[in-house]
């Protein structure tokens, strides 16, 4: 039924625009009533002159008559002449009065829902003749007034002193649908009117229309009832927002009867969305203590699909946008800081992913809600990255863990916050920031990371997870503002690979030193790949070496020694102390023939043994069976003087080898506590004392045939942490010099200001403005460049 | 298993050995190389003679510094960066430390 009176409305509403189309309108919804095809005929233009005529057909004297003449002389050939009427044709005297009495009972028999005495048809005839004789205004005002006072009638009903408001409801809802099927009916009867008089006088409302306004006028106007219907909906409304099941074809129907009325939004909206907003504020202001974050999240997204499913389904759809604005300013807008203060961290923290979208999903339907997001995110991975990083305790752990962490928050923002640019730069910036919170330590964890997956017997991973994972660190080690620091001590590890040969694969090293040389420039990496170089020129040095040795006559030697040198250029490599050991006399012959092979080669250079960085393999005839033993150039020393002795005392080796003390007494331990004891030491102790007396080892087994005898690795001690970082702050003094001169050489002359500047662009590493004043005298000293004369602040590159 | 008794015995009691216990059959020695100067940084650019003189640092040439950038030694034994010195004796060719009339003694390979 509802259905019903919506299409009628639209067709009126229509109808005020064009004519034309109230034709079709009206003959689809009435295909089978050929009296409504025929009114729509005379809605044509031409119908200011066929009322006369059909006036003429349905007379007495008019064409009936005519007719019956043609009938009574078939065949005949008669002249047919067609004359004038003496005189018009008149109406009965009290024709109106009858015609209007027959009208007014068929429309009180609607009112009264009666049946009706006359065929519709009769009645519509009646309409249309009255219409036709100048009766429509006399007409339109009966019918009006009867209208008025059937509708007046009615209001007796709604103004009970109390009534339940479902009830009243209810009643109100079946008072407005009959007077709809009411107003149809009439319409229907009156068509005629509808189309001629009304449409011809604008300032005449339609019968539809003023159906309506009566109803609004007499009816939903009233205070009370206005009060009683609009409250009455509310409260259903209410009710269903509680979680009650309510009539919505009830709700639906006499909301689209205020809409209809067009006092919806007057009357309704207003009042509505005040309920609204009030209750939103307190469910807010409660479940925002009640609940925790995701729980309240998930309500508030009930609570729009539900005010979505509301709207579908009965409140006008022109209140979508203020309720919907309500319901996220009052639910989200007014929380904002609260929610993102109480749950974002944990949200964060526990990688709630699907939590994490709908808070996503909801801020960005308020305004400042992604801003908010941002910040808060860009605290919290302060926050926690600073944890990670500050802490000493947790230096062990702290590259996986930010490793790990990074990709948590990417995996966040590419999944939750649906790879927001905002959200990644921010994520950026955060760990540039915080990683930087600690000095060096970050850069120098990093480093030792790398060496650890790079060197040799680290198994866990294939070549492809090697390269991701290198991949993954590298975006750490752009975070660094220190890379130096990281190449100083990546340096460090990097030559224990290779001059050990534990480098992993020569693939992987190669592809980090690629890594490293697209991030920070062939300059950075410059250094490194010269180590690489020296370790292939010692192979070719080696070979050039033995077969050097074939050709010298070297018969005297009393035992052949398989010498392979590696050859470090200065200043690649890290410096390591220079320690001054007695060899054996057969080692030192064979570097001498190593020094004369070298330097015969290449003149200028000096060489500098570095006994700390060898090893060799030694043969070792125990009673229990021949073992090959791999160890240190200390500890072979130490071994090979068993060669002349039984027992020996600490100092006595130490005499001999003249091997720096606390080197000595960490290899006699590794030798004589290890795992593998090839020596005895008396008194047994961990610790080596002055003296304590060594002793080979007659009943040494072991299940292997080579041994490797570990040496004991000194603790990295602060100083030399600290020697690393002294190096590091030298070559930052040399690298400011020279980027400076490069400078200078471009600009020829330049500001002071512009010049640091410029400085700052290119130093990847942090400087004071005072560091580089210093550098500037210094190179202005060296007559680099010269102060400008005329302009002070101002310097010219000397050439 | 009696042998190996008596060995251990021995052993308590000064046990005769092998001739030799000990032979070295493999020696990898690590060995640094650098220029025989008397003075580490070139007096001209301040630069230690290891590396690359200031110039040829400031063109970047990544990697192939050391090989363009040599050094060189006078008659009076003074060294200083080749590159430098080549630019230092357009004005003039003494030795920048000892005034000596500069001609070249040899060149770093």
């Amino acid at each position: 039924m509802s259905n019903h009176i919506r299409g009628r409305i639209v067709g009126r509403e229509d109808s005020e625009n064009s004519p034309v189309q109230k034709r079709t309108l009206l003959s689809a919804e009435y295909p089978g009533s050929k009296k409504l095809k025929l009114a729509d005929e005379m809605t044509d233009t031409a119908n200011q002159k066929r009322p006369n005529f059909s006036a003429l057909s349905t007379s007495p004297n008019g064409i009936n008559k005519t007719a019956s003449l043609v009938n009574t002389k078939p065949g005949a050939a008669k002249k047919l002449v067609i004359k004038n009427l003496k005189e018009k044709p008149k109406l009965p005297e009290n024709y109106e009065e009858q015609t209007w009495e027959k009208l007014k009972e068929a429309v009180i028999a609607i009112q009264t829902s009666k049946s009706i005495r006359y065929s519709l048809e009769e009645l519509y005839q009646a309409v249309e003749n009255m219409c036709n004789h100048k009766m429509a205004s006399h007409l339109y005002l009966n019918l009006t007034t009867l209208a008025e006072q059937h509708v007046k009638a009615n209001i007796q009903q709604f103004m009970a002193e109390s009534m339940d408001r479902h009830f009243f409801l209810k009643k109100m809802n079946e008072c407005w649908q009959s007077h709809c099927r009411q107003m149809i009916m009439i319409r229907s009867i009156f068509l005629y009117l509808d189309r001629t008089y009304v449409l011809q006088n604008p300032t005449i409302h339609s019968i539809w229309d003023m159906g309506l306004e009566m109803f609004r006028h007499h009816i939903v106007m009233n205070t009370l009832v206005q009060t009683r219907c609009v409250d009455g909906l509310l409260m259903l409304i209410e009710k269903e927002r509680q979680g009650d099941a309510v009539d919505t074809t009830l709700l639906k129907s006499l909301l689209r009867m205020l809409s209809d009325l067009q006092i919806y939004q007057e009357a309704f909206e207003s009042k509505f969305l005040l309920a609204t907003e009030r209750l939103y504020a307190a469910e807010g202001q409660r479940l925002m203590q009640e609940h925790d974050v995701p729980e309240y999240l998930a309500h508030v997204n009930k609570r729009l699909a539900e005010e979505n499913e509301r709207l579908l389904h009965y409140l006008d759809s022109s209140t979508k946008w203020a309720l919907i604005h309500t319901v996220e300013k009052q639910l989200l807008t007014e929380h904002l800081t609260a929610v993102l203060q109480k749950g974002l961290d944990l949200l964060l923290e526990e990688n709630r992913i699907s939590d994490l979208c709908l808070l996503y999903k909801l801020f960005t339907r308020v305004k400042t809600g992604l801003q908010e997001l941002c910040t808060n995110f860009n605290a919290y991975i302060k926050k926690k990255g600073r944890t990670i990083v500050i802490d000493p305790e947790k230096d062990k752990t702290m590259v996986q863990e930010l490793l790990d962490f990074k990709e948590k928050m990417d995996n966040i923002v590419s999944k939750c916050f649906q790879s927001n640019e905002k959200f990644s730069n921010s994520l950026k910036e955060a760990f540039e920031q915080f990683i930087n919170q600690r000095t060096n330590k970050p850069a120098e964890l990093i480093a030792k990371f790398v060496d650890s997956k790079l060197r040799a017997g680290n198994k866990e991973a294939s070549e492809e997870e090697l390269e991701r994972l290198l991949d993954k660190i590298m975006v750490l080690f752009r975070f660094i503002h220190g890379k130096d620091v990281f190449e100083a001590f990546y340096k460090k590890d990097l030559a224990k690979r290779l001059l050990v040969g534990k480098s992993a694969s020569v693939d992987a090293e190669k592809s980090m030193l690629s890594k490293l040389k697209q991030e920070c420039g062939g300059g950075f990496t410059s250094k490194l790949e010269g180590m690489f170089k020296d370790m292939e020129l010692s192979k070719d040095i080696n070979v050039a070496f033995r077969q050097y040795m074939s050709n010298a006559r070297t018969a005297h030697l009393l035992n052949t020694i398989d010498l392979t040198v590696s050859i470090l250029t200065m200043g690649y490599w890290p410096t390591y102390v220079a320690m001054d050991v007695t060899l054996p006399a057969e080692m030192v012959q064979y570097q001498n023939f190593f020094n004369r092979f070298y330097l015969g080669k290449h003149s200028g250079r000096k060489l500098q043994w570095q006994p700390t960085l060898g090893h060799c393999l030694l043969k070792a005839e125990f009673p229990q069976g021949r073992k090959e033993l791999q160890v240190s150039l200390f500890q072979a020393l130490v071994l090979l003087l068993f060669n002349q002795a039984d027992n020996i005392t600490f100092e006595e080796i130490k005499a001999a080898t003249n091997i720096e003390d606390g080197e000595l007494r960490r290899t006699l331990q590794s030798l004589a506590c290890g795992k593998a004891r090839v020596l005895q030491k008396t008194p047994r102790g961990r610790e080596v004392e002055n003296n304590d007396v060594f002793a080979y080892d007659s009943q040494f087994t072991n299940k292997l045939c080579r041994i490797k005898i570990n040496q004991i690795q000194m603790k990295e001690t602060n100083e030399e942490q600290k020697a690393t970082e002294e190096r590091v702050f030298q070559d930052r003094q040399y690298q400011i010099d020279a980027a400076i001169v490069r400078i200078m050489k471009m600009r020829k002359t330049l500001s002071h200001n512009l010049l640091i500047s410029e400085l700052y662009n290119i130093l990847k590493f942090p400087v004071k403005p005072a560091d580089l004043k210093k550098r500037i005298e210094s190179l202005i000293d060296r007559d680099y460049m010269e102060r400008d004369k005329d302009t002070t602040n101002q310097y010219n590159y000397v050439t | 298993m009696a042998d190996e008794d008596n060995s251990s015995d021995r052993v308590d009691n000064e046990t005769p050995k092998p001739e030799k216990m000990f032979t070295l059959k493999k020696w990898n020695a690590v060995a640094m190389w650098s220029w025989d100067v008397e003075c580490d940084t070139c007096a001209i650019c301040r630069v230690q003679v290891m590396d690359a003189c200031l110039r040829c640092q400031a063109e970047s040439k990544a990697g192939s510094g050391r090989q363009d950038c040599v050094v060189v030694w006078g008659e009076c034994n003074h060294s200083f960066h080749y590159c430098c010195m080549s630019l230092w004796v357009k004005q003039n060719n003494r030795c920048p430390l000892c005034q000596q009339e500069w001609s070249i003694q040899r060149m770093g390979k």
